[in-house]
């Protein structure tokens, strides 16, 4: 043992007290994560309970409002289409999850090369995040109106019937998961792009000497140590799922016929058309719950069945 | 040591930019009011773009230029809904406006709100005000329960717009200020040709009120009313609210109508040719005119008259002491007088918010330079009837839209999509609020 | 190759927008909308340029961009290294609420956010715009994944070498996490970069505006210059495309792993 390590085992019998609490794993991580506290307490976690409280009134946040206790919540838990939005959401929800993901986990397999242009093609991939809600929207429209877009004259193309796409019912949720696939592929892209380029070379390397093919290189190799990734975007796409409100606000309106009302979009309507800002807040509540649990429920399977280096 | 004197200089550097470039903290209204000497400063918000933007901040100068003590700054914040939300948030942290406009259709609940102020007493203590010559469906909009809380901001109305070439090309008479439903319904199945793929009519089918507004004007036209006098039931599940229905079917039937999924695309529709008939108004014309289709402008068909429809918006003043109400109100007073409701007539193509405004000298030339226009101005008088301004009408404007909506879709029939839509307004209209 | 479709289909609205931004207005207002227009029309860009203070709306959007990438790569590697490496009371719990934070939708939280920020005295700067978004739960999530990969064998090498926490973290753990910390700026420039609807609860005064803010004053509730929007969008993407491109150098495959492992 060195010198050196000599001397620290021997300080480690006997530290102070002093040195002991400061040096403490639990004052290092209040400390650490105390920035972090302050600004998100401040910043979010009031205004969170500031709109548990309106979830407990009649408001229209115009005139004083007064509480009326759990109302809120009953008449939400009566009202149909409340159900009908949920029901919209999940459909939306359990379509765009596993399509995005195993989408981009393919996408950047593909890209996570050091072939010319690649750079070209993240870029590529890329650009379709950046560009705004707003012109996505309009954009998805033109492409998808039933007498004039492009979609449909492809289909004509090729012999296939037409479409409304947004103006049918049936039909109007899946195209907003097509027009939210292709808007957000490149940030799921990126973070496994980010996570395969964490995976060692050696490890490859090491499944390339022992024979293994590509696929089998990945599929023991390479997948359950994007476990970490896969979690995190499994929840954050989960979470960003469920509060899907931008891409209907500029495309469908919750239409047609209200088949593409999603939770949070009901919520909208509620506070900022219809006044009723405290029916709103209780909507936001309840999704609020569900999210957690959700959530929740993915962090627990993945602490089973996440692998971490360590 | 060093890395944590990093991120102590790094947060102070944060902290300082964040708190250097701040300006006054009075939040809406932040360059408002008043000095000892009695100089007022009052903002006006407002979603104006391109030449009414120009307009209303040449407006603005011209009267900080002729009126020392007080200033007006234009203050831009967002479109339709997004406005409101800036609003509220203005108004729940205490300093809103001293201006701001705001949509007809939310007259009832801005209402609500304490320092919303009420115009009434200021306008009668002040005749040169001259009310009444406002157009009634302005004046309307922002009477809620008998009090006036808006100045006339924008009036418009729907009418009918037509393609000359189109027109020509299948062989059928221009509309004239005779026209009725028949010869309409004609008109529109006559120029449908999917093969050109070209439609006879456009709707505008989102559900929204956008939708439901252009069946009220159908509704009022065959005999119908919307609510009973009393505003307690429901009045379009009628024979004249069938017939209306019936109509929107058949012409939906026949692939008639280009529905617009709320993006207005109809304008590049019509504009390139491929629509025969537009119900619109005033705010389309300069695309219209753009557009190289040569076109006409004829009022609304009639059933049982010619009635239309129109979406006035207001002015409100909101309290932010006496001094700056005083100014607000002087200021909306100069802006609607005549002679500078011609000048922001001219600068945008809006219509003239009062009737006075049509004997002004120069208002030929308003004719002249946006063709067709007269028709509209002129349309103002068949727009005798308003939806009702209740806290309840976006509640009931959301059902009616889904119902007109479902019908133009085909998925209900006329009666069906009315008695359910009236059964739902009733019990919105006697739910306690 | 399928790269080459997918390419195709990424970036075919972004080519469509770029035509429609070098067309007139009534072409651009077309529908069914003009593929070919009649000349490029570059001098959109100068109007649009020039028909708002964009100069200043851009030099916002920087401020503000930077300010939440600087401050979010900061504050949450610190909560992030202490959720994924240290034991301290209330850990777990904490976790969930702040991640919790993410599950309220912003609707309801926007008119909160601004009483507070107006408590502050932030209203109409720059600075309002920055201070709520200077940490965000999201950040701390991904690098808590990120940082839980990395070897731990490092670190404790470290610690028993007498290297401080703070230390660990700064010379260890985010060498090691470029291309986490590339993601994570990335991801948080953008979203400050297109934020509309806060900057529009918070900013009244035009020169203080960020840019996704001042490009809807060329969009009117009835009146588009779809040509005009067009090129302002355009406009508005180019650095975060340039910024993508910087950043994404650091998604290099780390070297650092070679030896340790036994």
């Amino acid at each position: 043992m060195t010198a050196r390590a000599e001397r620290i085992r021997a300080s480690d019998q006997r530290p102070a007290l002093w040195r002991r609490v400061l040096g403490s794993e639990h004052l290092a991580g209040w400390a650490f994560v105390t920035p972090a506290v302050v600004l998100i307490a401040v910043f979010f976690l009031i205004p969170i309970g500031w709109a548990l409280l309106l979830s407990f009134q009649a408001n229209n946040l115009l005139a004083p409002g007064h509480y009326i206790g759990l109302a809120n919540y009953r008449a939400l838990a009566k009202d149909p289409q409340f159900r009908s939005a949920i029901g919209h959401t999940i459909v939306y929800t359990v379509v765009f999850v596993p399509v995005s993901i195993i989408g981009a986990l393919g996408l950047a397999v593909a890209l996570d090369r050091r072939i010319r242009g690649i750079s070209f093609y993240r870029l590529a991939v890329f650009v379709p995040l950046v560009t705004s809600t707003v012109a996505t929207g309009i954009v998805f429209l033109w492409l998808l109106d039933p007498t004039f877009g492009v979609v449909n004259y492809l289909l004509h193309l090729v012999g296939l019937p037409q479409q409304k796409f947004l103006q049918d019912p049936n039909q109007a949720i899946y195209c907003i998961v097509a027009m939210t696939v292709w808007g957000w592929l490149g940030f799921d892209v990126i973070v496994f792009l980010a996570a395969l380029q964490s995976i060692p070379q050696d490890l490859l390397e090491a499944s390339e000497i022992d024979g293994a093919g590509k696929w089998a290189t990945f599929r023991s190799v390479v997948f359950p140590l994007l476990g970490p990734a896969t979690l995190f975007l499994v929840v954050w796409s989960t979470i960003n799922a469920l509060q899907l409100f931008d891409e209907i606000y500029v495309t469908t309106r919750g239409g047609p016929l209200g088949s593409t009302t999603v939770i949070v979009y009901y919520l909208y309507e509620q506070a900022f058309q219809f006044f009723n800002a405290g029916y709103g807040a209780a909507i936001a509540y309840v999704l609020f719950a569900a999210i957690l649990v959700v959530t929740l429920l993915q962090l627990w399977i993945g602490r089973r069945r996440v692998y971490y280096v360590s | 040591m060093k890395r944590v004197c990093l991120l102590i200089i790094m947060s102070a550097l944060l902290v300082a930019g964040c708190g250097g470039s701040s300006h006054s903290s009075s939040g809406g209204g932040s360059t408002s009011g008043s000095s000892a000497g009695g100089h007022v400063n009052i903002t006006i918000w407002h979603g104006y773009t391109d030449q009414e933007a120009t307009a209303i901040k040449a407006l603005a100068k011209e009267f900080n230029a002729t009126h020392s003590n007080v200033t007006v700054t234009p203050q831009f914040y967002g479109n339709s809904d997004y406005a409101l939300q800036k609003v509220l948030a203005a108004i729940a942290g205490g300093k809103p406006p001293d201006i701001s406009y705001l949509y007809g259709s939310w007259a009832a609940n801005i209402a609500t709100n304490p320092s919303t102020v009420e115009l009434g007493p200021y306008i009668e203590k002040d005749p040169s005000w001259n009310w009444n010559d406002f157009w009634q469906a302005a004046r309307n909009v922002g009477t809620v329960n008998g009090k006036i809380i808006g100045v006339p901001a924008l009036i418009d109305n729907l009418a009918l717009v037509w393609n000359k070439k189109l027109f020509a090309q299948a062989g059928i008479p221009a509309p004239t200020a005779n026209w009725t439903w028949t010869d309409f319904e004609n008109a529109a199945i006559k120029l449908t040709n999917p093969a050109k793929k070209q439609f006879g009519w456009a709707y505008v089918n989102d559900a929204s009120e956008d939708t439901v507004w252009r069946y009220w004007a159908m509704l009022w036209q065959a005999g119908g009313s919307i609510l009973t006098p009393d505003g307690k039931q429901a009045a379009f599940d009628s024979p004249a609210g069938l017939k209306a229905m019936t109509l929107l079917q058949t012409l939906a039937g026949h692939n008639s109508i280009y529905l617009d999924d709320g993006s207005d695309t109809y304008l590049g529709v019509f504009t390139s040719g491929h629509i025969g008939m537009l119900w619109t108004g005033p705010w389309d014309l300069s695309q219209i005119t753009a557009g190289n289709q040569p076109y006409g402008v004829q009022i609304l068909p009639a059933d049982q008259n010619h009635q239309t429809i129109s979406g006035p918006d207001n002015w409100v003043v909101f309290n932010n002491g006496a001094a700056r109400v005083k100014a607000a109100i002087e200021f909306l007073k100069w802006f609607t007088s005549p002679a500078i409701d011609l000048k922001w007539a001219m600068m945008t193509g809006d219509l003239p918010i009062r009737a006075s405004v049509m004997n002004q000298p120069g208002y030929q030339q308003f004719v002249k330079k946006y063709p067709g226009i007269g028709v509209w101005v002129q349309n103002l008088k068949n727009a005798t009837q308003s939806r009702p301004v209740t806290t309840t009408y976006p509640k009931i404007s959301t059902v009616v839209g889904q119902a007109v909506q479902s019908v133009l879709l085909g998925k209900a029939q006329p009666q069906q999509a009315l008695s359910s839509a009236a059964q739902q307004v009733n019990g919105i209209l006697s739910a306690p609020s | 190759m399928f790269l080459i479709p997918v390419a195709v289909i990424m970036l075919a609205p972004l080519v469509w927008m770029l035509i429609l931004s070098l067309e007139t207005s009534s072409e651009a207002q077309s529908f069914p909308p003009v593929v070919l227009p009649s000349g490029p029309h570059f001098h959109n860009y100068v109007t649009t340029w020039n028909s708002e203070p964009f100069g200043n709306f851009f030099l916002n959007s920087a401020i503000y961009s930077l300010a939440t990438v600087v401050g979010n790569l900061l504050f949450c590697s610190l909560a992030a290294y202490a959720f994924a490496r240290l034991r301290f009371f209330g850990r777990d719990v904490l976790f969930v609420v702040l991640l919790a934070t993410l599950m309220v939708p912003f609707q309801v939280l926007l008119i909160p956010t601004f009483l507070i920020v107006k408590h502050l005295g932030l209203v109409d700067s720059v600075g309002g715009l920055i201070m709520p978004n200077l940490c965000s739960a999201f950040g701390i999530f991904m690098l808590r994944q990120f940082f839980r990969t990395l070897p731990i064998e490092l670190e404790e090498a470290a610690r028993i070498d007498g290297t401080s926490r703070l230390g660990i973290l700064f010379k260890i753990v985010l060498p090691l996490s470029l291309p986490a910390l590339a993601t994570l700026g990335i991801i948080q420039f953008m979203w400050s970069w297109n934020d509309f609807l806060w900057p529009l609860i918070i900013i009244d005064t035009a020169s203080h505006a960020p840019l996704q803010l001042g490009l809807a004053t060329l969009q009117g509730a009835h009146r588009s210059h779809w040509n005009l929007v067009m090129a302002g969008t355009v406009m508005s993407q180019i650095p975060m495309l340039i910024v993508f491109l910087f950043a994404q150098r650091w998604f290099i495959r780390s070297i650092a792993f070679t030896g340790i492992k036994q």
